[in-house]
């Protein structure tokens, strides 16, 4: 019996081994054929980036119609002398049909200027230049340079608005020291009032007044820290607060407020009939962005716009003329500020999903005055230097929501971009 | 009986001092070797070097990118702090990520937008940022001999290695466990296997292609395999390596926006 138990205890012992022995012989096998990959890997010979220009092309519907459009989009820098460079970027939407009143061609100069690094921690800027405060993604309250600036919307996503955008001309310096940084900034007004001609470089929509900023950005430990002082032609000045913190390996917690004095617009103060008394508001976008190892990103932010309306006021503006809701709406998506006071915001962003190189996004507004939502969802897919995206999003909510505009129509829209370089 | 008690406690003292003794000795000799190892991966002066990545799914090609890496040691001889560039492919041209221990910047000229990441974000499909930067391993793991084999390094060559067992000793490393192979002459990196907390393998590198490189032969490509999917492969090659300064101001957010080579 004893015998009987060793032998079995020696064939274990034997077959562990054997088992052992053959992980690690197909581990081997799995590590040889990686080299021989690595062996026949080509040299690949770069220019340096520089640049970039892509065009795009797309169809789709929405509103109940259907629409193309075609969009050139281009951004260079060149070297002009040590130390000095130029920088341009500029974009042109081309839409059928055209929407009403518009141009069918929209030329967005994004930006065009000069850039001067005087040493190695200070740098000054003259020309338009699209600059751009903020760490949240859904709402930016210390991106006063943002109202008036999008002269083609052709997404919803933040990231979209934030990129096709005009810039402000200015002229702007910047000191900088290990971990930290002061930036001052001085918009003069050029123009009086928007320009909505197509091809117009449009100096009234983004430098309509005089505006200054003044930012310091410092770091203390793991937390990054930015304070900054707006100042525009007739408005009292306004406060920002940026602030970053890793809560762990996974997870970015963010938090950007501002606050200052402010007078309503005649429509926001007709709508809340306050008046248009000087009052401080508040507005802030708070959330945390999670990162699982499939390459998953989760944000979920909270917005408030002390300047929006209440649930009371808004309520009471839906039961008025349709009219006036939607020229609030137009304010609102002009200045992209929300016309009520609290939302909720979630964006998922998932990398390599279920196939290499597919990219998948949602996105959620949820408007907690009105109950009202917003989904929007994109699949993109890159196979060289061609990507392939499908958008499409829904609003649900009554008619006069801020979200159900539409009765829930959705749309949708198929994009082609192709990269050169 | 006095004496009895006296040869106990004596013995006792040797039961615990003997085999102690070699495994201090052990773990003073394998930090160094491992620190002898970055040495020989990473220069002691600010570089800059170009980065290319080939990512191979079963057996095809399918990411390719160049980044230009720029990488300085923290004032206190400390890790390595990187400010990588993107060079191609085209659709991330001029894009920018900031290495600096847990403080990772991420920023699109496109948007101008800098977004914070956490170290689990991963920009580069099977490379973690922390394999894309420069690292020097003995100042984030604790290293512990576990004895001396022959493999077959990344060039197909035999190598007697020493073998080390890397435990994360700071909130920094990257990895919670890392079996690293380091050839016995020369102390060169040979072969590095990453695992996850609970012991699953992570990855594979196999450091190859020795070159001089600022008069030290140094590999001048990693070869990492996938734990999991073994023909997910990404190939690291490294080329134009070039001795610069990297001025300290550099190293923050808020300069990425106006980040220009040279």
């Amino acid at each position: 019996m004893k015998r009987a138990a060793a032998a079995f205890g020696t064939i274990r012992v034997a077959v562990a081994a054997a088992l052992l022995a053959a992980g690690a012989a197909r581990a081997d096998d799995a590590d040889e054929a990686a080299l021989r990959l690595a062996d026949a890997a080509p040299e690949v010979t770069h220019a340096a980036a520089g640049g970039r220009l892509f065009v795009e092309g797309a169809a789709g519907r929405g509103g109940g119609d259907g629409f193309r459009r075609l969009s050139l989009d281009l951004r260079y820098e060149h070297a002009l002398a040590p130390g000095l460079r130029a920088f341009v970027a500029n974009r042109l939407d081309v839409r059928s049909p055209t929407p009403d009143g518009a141009d069918a061609a929209i030329n967005t100069l994004k930006e065009a200027y000069l850039g001067w690094q005087m040493s190695a921690d200070a740098l000054l800027d003259l020309g338009r230049i699209n600059l751009k405060n903020g760490v949240a993604a859904g709402y930016n309250p210390t991106d006063w340079f943002r109202a008036g600036a999008v002269r083609s919307v052709v997404s919803i996503d933040p990231a979209s608005l934030r990129e096709n955008r005009q810039g402000s001309v200015m002229l702007r310096g910047q000191r900088l020291w290990p971990g930290g940084s002061l930036t001052a900034l001085y918009a003069p007004r050029l123009a009086r009032s928007p320009d909505d001609d197509g091809l117009s470089l449009d100096f009234g929509a983004t430098n309509g007044r005089e505006r200054g900023l003044v930012a310091v950005g410092e770091t203390f430990g793991g937390l990054a820290l930015q304070f900054l002082v707006y100042r525009e032609a007739e408005r009292s000045t306004q406060y920002g607060l940026n602030l970053t913190a890793l809560a762990n390996d996974a997870t970015v917690a963010h938090i950007e407020w501002s606050g200052g004095r402010e007078r309503p617009s005649p429509l926001m103060a007709a709508a809340a009939g306050s008046g248009s008394a000087d009052a401080w508001r508040n507005r802030l976008a708070a959330g945390f962005t999670w990162t699982s190892p499939q390459r998953l990103s989760l944000t979920a932010e909270y917005h408030y716009n002390g300047a929006g309306l209440d649930t009371t006021a808004w309520n009471a503006l839906r039961r008025t003329p349709p009219q006036r809701l939607a020229h609030l709406r137009a304010e609102a998506l002009a200045t992209q500020e929300a016309p009520t006071r609290h939302t909720l915001f979630l964006h998922a962003n998932w990398q390599d999903a279920f196939v290499p190189r597919l990219n998948l996004a949602l996105m959620h507004h949820r408007d907690l005055t009105d109950d009202s939502r917003r989904i929007w969802l994109e699949a993109r897919y890159h196979a060289g230097d061609i990507e392939y995206a499908i958008q499409w999003q829904r609003g649900d909510g009554s008619p006069t929501s801020r979200f159900g505009a539409f009765g829930g129509s959705p749309g949708w829209q198929a994009v082609l971009r192709h990269y050169f370089q | 009986m006095r004496a009895s008690t006296l040869r106990l406690l004596l013995a006792t003292t040797l039961a615990f001092l003997l085999p102690s003794a070699p495994v201090a000795a052990e773990a003073v000799d394998a930090q160094a070797i491992l620190a002898a190892s970055d040495a020989v991966r990473n220069p002691d002066f600010p570089f800059g070097v170009t980065n290319t990545l080939i990512e191979y799914r079963r057996g095809r090609e399918n990411e390719r990118s160049v980044l230009a890496v720029y990488a300085k040691a923290a004032p206190d001889g400390g890790q390595f702090r990187s400010l990588i560039r993107y060079l191609a492919p085209a659709r991330d041209a001029d894009k920018l990520l900031l290495y600096n221990g847990r403080d990772l910047w991420f920023f699109d000229p496109a948007s101008k937008a800098s977004v914070r990441l956490s170290p689990q974000q991963r920009l580069l499909g099977q490379a973690s940022n922390g394999d894309v930067v420069t690292a020097n391993f003995a100042r984030d793991y604790r290293a512990t001999a576990a004895g001396e084999e022959e493999i077959t390094d990344g060039d197909r060559q035999p190598r007697r290695c020493h073998r080390l067992e890397l435990t994360a000793s700071t909130p920094e490393a990257n990895y919670p466990r890392i079996e690293m192979w380091i050839d016995t002459v020369g102390h060169r990196p040979v072969k590095a296997r990453f695992y996850t907390e609970s012991g699953k393998l992570l990855k594979t590198a196999y450091y190859r292609r020795y070159q001089p490189v600022f008069g030290v032969e140094r590999p001048t490509e990693t070869v990492i395999i996938d734990g999991l999917e073994a023909d997910w492969v990404t190939v690291m090659r490294y080329t134009d390596w070039v001795k610069r300064e990297v001025p300290e101001v550099w190293l923050q957010r808020d300069y990425l926006p106006r980040f220009r080579p040279e």
